[in-house]
């Protein structure tokens, strides 16, 4: 008799089928031998209280004996017979079904490589989304600097713009080409400056040299 | 038709139905073949003696022996939780019932098993960075865009700031 170890049928009611069944055949032995037993002391109790019995126990229990074999006999056949029955057709999941905790394997039947494929799909994915996060930083971080920068710059802008709407209103129209004039000259006299210092040095020596 | 009345005879027997039906069948064989005349023929010295005695004694035998092994098997029902069990099983066959190929089995290596249970939430996983991706780079897209028109508005000024400083030399 090939042993199926009904693993799936295990893994469904939580034990093994054929454990089941022979917990049970044990059980049941055992209260047909007690209850034989009860049988056999109710007999003998009765035999007690009976003054000259010509029964002696030892004849109650060659009785006991053979009344237990032949019980025992039909009771390993018929549970047998039961066993079979169970184990077919109530202890079992036929080969064509698939439990629900399993279907997903039907579902998904991922290869090793394509399992792979997929977790580095994954990984490849997670890294894109760390450089986009980066990216956002970096351009976010940019945009605050030009801020700032705008700010100053336009409020460069607004001096300039200050100052010609103080010309205009104190109708100084060429007050831009007079400070362009102011500058030029002060400039002229920096270098007039310069070269009266130069040629001062120069006559001291001169001087000296005397 | 829902209600109490007749059996469901059309649909088949459930595992519930079977397993009750078979062990009833065990114990009323077992009774036929330990008969009265079969314990009276074994114990024969005793019945002689006390035939209405032995009558009780198997009557009682018989009532008590029956009355255990049903009790042993509720114990094991509850203990298993056999019927919730087997009407799960049931309704899990009858779903099957039009296909024909054998089914998945577990290989016997957890390594290779544990991969397709794993697979739907990946797919999961893969389908929501997709889409964060997807959202992250329109953002970025967008961002881009001001920091682009923001570099052109600087040059802008830094033009026309130099223009006026021209202005004023």
């Amino acid at each position: 008799m090939s042993v199926d170890p009904m693993a799936y049928e295990t893994q469904f009611f939580g034990f093994t089928p054929q454990t089941c069944m022979l917990r049970v055949y044990i059980a049941f032995q055992d209260y047909l031998f007690e209850m034989m037993l009860v049988v056999e002391g109710v007999m003998l109790k009765k035999l007690n209280g009976i003054p000259d019995c010509k029964i002696s126990p030892s004849q109650i229990r060659k009785c006991t004996e053979k009344f237990l074999l032949f019980m025992k006999e039909h009771f390993d056949k018929l549970f047998a017979k039961m066993e079979e029955v169970l184990l077919q057709l109530v202890l079992n999941i036929p080969k064509n079904v698939v439990l629900p905790e399993d279907r997903v394997q039907e579902q998904y039947p991922y290869s090793k490589e394509e399992f792979q494929a997929l977790q580095d799909e994954l990984q490849q994915l997670q890294q894109q989304c760390r450089a986009e996060a980066a990216a956002e930083q970096a351009l976010r971080a940019e945009l605050e600097e030009q801020k700032a920068v705008k700010a100053e710059l336009e409020k460069i802008l607004q001096c300039f713009d200050g100052l010609e709407n103080i010309c205009r209103e104190h109708g100084a129209g060429n007050f831009k080409e007079s400070f362009a004039l102011l500058t030029q000259s002060s400039k002229k006299l920096q270098d007039v400056l310069k070269d009266v210092e130069e040629k001062s040095k120069r006559m001291k020596q001169h001087d000296q040299l005397m | 038709a829902d209600g109490g009345g007749g059996p469901a005879l059309s649909a088949a027997p459930g595992r519930a139905q079977v397993f009750t039906a078979v062990v009833d069948t065990f114990l009323e064989k077992l009774v036929a073949a330990g008969s009265y005349q079969r314990f009276v023929s074994s114990y024969r010295c005793f019945y002689k003696l006390q035939p209405q005695l032995t009558r009780s004694i198997y009557d009682q035998f018989i009532s008590q022996l029956q009355a255990s092994i049903k009790e042993e098997i509720q114990e094991v029902k509850n203990e298993g939780n056999l019927e919730g069990l087997f009407s799960s099983l049931d309704k899990i066959v009858e779903e099957a019932k039009d296909r024909e190929e054998p089914a998945w089995r577990p290989s016997g290596i957890p390594e290779e098993d544990v991969r397709s249970t794993m697979v739907p939430y990946f797919l999961k996983h893969r389908s929501y960075l997709r889409r964060v991706l997807r959202e992250k780079e329109e953002e970025n897209r967008k961002v881009a865009e001001s920091v682009l028109m923001g570099r052109d508005r600087i040059a802008e000024l830094e033009q026309l700031i130099q223009a006026r400083q021209q202005a004023w030399q």
